[in-house]
């Protein structure tokens, strides 16, 4: 009887195909992703029916927080980003804002320009303006953690306080050029820089309602966006988009 | 595949190597590849957050009262309440309505009314409309059918989407149909998503006539004397 020869197989397993099949998917995910805005809090928003997708250039993201805080984010033209891109904008607007505030408190919120340089790279922003100089000392890190503080575990940074998150909405009264008083916030002021800002694409999109998208949870009391939506009707902007989830039961 | 053969041709020449085949491993590529479709995946978002467009009234006098003025016959006031668990989330959500103006008496504090009455966010069940769909759909039946009616021809290729929707828009917009004007008044401690659920309403039911309001004294004391309310709230006053 011959012996039988078992013939000695290499183990190797060509990986080519699958390198090829990882890199295409890869790829494929690398372009298609859009990454999670760094938002101070996490919020569940309601689900309806509308199938309207958010706007991701000329749009104004007020970010009602359950506790009832307020920030704001801006994100600017993707068309003339080179003019008017997100960055550009938002520099823009903390000038204004800060000229405005001192026009109608007297008072200097004291931004310089690397102020203004660090502000245009955060997406979300909502402390007073006149603590904006001393939180964007700190570094990204203490911001976060600043931002994102909860009641049961307060950070004080400083002159920031637990109460500077978010943007106040503490009556600023100030006398007009007929010397009538005029009641406004920081909320206000905020918003209109927005609106006013040389960027024509913006202050269309709000005109249209399109520039506004007010984002809470769904357990968000009423009475806490009750007051952003009041603020929003008293300066005229009263058209505006809710975020919502699209619903996933059968309708 | 990912071995790369030398020529074999030709003559072998003096002191010339040894052929031999070059493996390349790509095992360590893949592995990396691999984690970098995880993390992609894992940081996208895949769902884009829809919006819903509302507008709102002017704070100006003028207008608050004209929204007064709504027809009584056609008006639905819808006022929304919601109760939470003890860990601040949204146990359930009410809805209270009546049509036109309420009746009701007023005995000292006291307000009752028997024209309030009580219902929930149901949606469909199967093919049967709950709750204040229900309510909602019966009152704007008018729209609903000829809406229907273009569906039908939209569903039948009689006509371009663009042209159901603006149909549609027609219909929602034709003063001589009964449509109904809902003024929502969410309570104070409604919650966000009654008041979108709400705002939905109008959507499925085609209503083009809405709007936020806010509650009356008068609203307040006929919902308080419903024994549903005491009822969900009756935890809350200990």
């Amino acid at each position: 009887m011959g012996k039988v020869k078992i013939k000695r197989k290499s183990t190797l397993i060509d990986m080519t195909a699958m390198s090829d099949v990882t890199v295409l998917l890869l790829t494929f995910f690398m372009l298609t992703s859009t990454f999670l805005q760094k938002e101070p809090v996490t919020v569940i928003t309601p689900s309806s029916v509308s199938e309207i997708k958010v706007p991701t250039a000329n749009v104004v993201n007020v970010l009602v927080s359950p506790a009832g805080q307020v920030f704001l984010g801006l994100n600017g033209d993707a068309e003339n980003a080179e003019e008017w891109g997100s960055e550009a904008i938002r520099g823009e607007v903390l000038q204004t804002m800060a000229a405005d505030y001192k026009a109608k408190t007297g008072k200097d919120a004291g931004i310089t320009n690397v102020d203004i340089l660090k502000f245009q790279k955060n997406a979300t922003f909502g402390v007073p303006i006149e603590k904006m100089h001393e939180f964007l000392m700190l570094d990204q890190t203490k911001q976060d953690e600043f931002l994102a503080q909860t009641a049961d575990k307060p950070v004080v940074l400083g002159n920031l306080k637990p109460s500077d998150v978010g943007i106040p909405f503490k009556d600023i009264v100030y006398k007009d050029e007929a010397g009538n008083s005029i009641v406004t916030n920081q909320f206000q002021m905020w918003m209109r820089a927005i609106y006013n800002s040389k960027n024509t694409n913006i202050h269309d999109a709000i005109q249209k309602g399109e520039g506004i998208a007010v984002k809470s949870d769904r357990g968000t009391k009423y009475e806490t966006i009750q007051k952003v939506l009041d603020n929003l009707q008293t300066i005229k902007m009263n058209k505006f988009s809710v975020m919502t989830a699209l619903k996933t039961e059968a309708d | 595949m990912a071995q790369i053969e030398q020529s074999s041709g030709g003559k072998q020449k003096k002191g010339a190597q040894k052929k031999m085949s070059i493996h390349v491993d790509f095992t360590p590529m893949v592995d990396m590849n691999m984690l970098l479709i995880t993390f992609f995946m894992l940081c996208t978002t895949m769902i884009k957050s829809q919006t819903l467009s509302i507008s709102l009234p002017t704070n100006e006098k003028v207008q608050q009262e004209d929204l007064q003025k709504a027809k009584e016959s056609e008006a639905v006031t819808l006022i929304l309440d919601t109760t939470y668990d003890e860990n601040g989330g949204v146990k359930d959500n009410t809805v209270y309505y009546y049509f036109g103006q309420p009746l009701f008496e007023k005995s000292g504090d006291k307000i009752t009314s028997s024209s309030i009455m009580v219902s929930k966010f149901e949606g469909n069940v199967g093919k049967e409309l709950k709750g204040i769909r229900q309510i909602l759909h019966n009152r704007n039946e008018e729209v609903l059918r000829q809406v229907e009616e273009q569906k039908d021809k939209w569903r039948n290729k009689q006509i371009t989407e663009e042209q159901f929707q603006e149909a549609a828009k027609k219909i929602r917009n034709n003063s001589e149909l009964t449509r109904p004007v809902v003024i929502i008044k969410p309570l104070n401690n409604a919650s966000w998503e009654s008041v979108i659920a709400a705002l939905d309403e109008m959507q499925i039911n085609q209503i083009s006539r809405y709007q936020i309001g806010i509650p009356s004294p008068e609203d307040l004391g006929m919902v308080e004397a419903t024994p549903e309310y005491q009822k969900a709230h009756a935890n809350d006053k200990q």
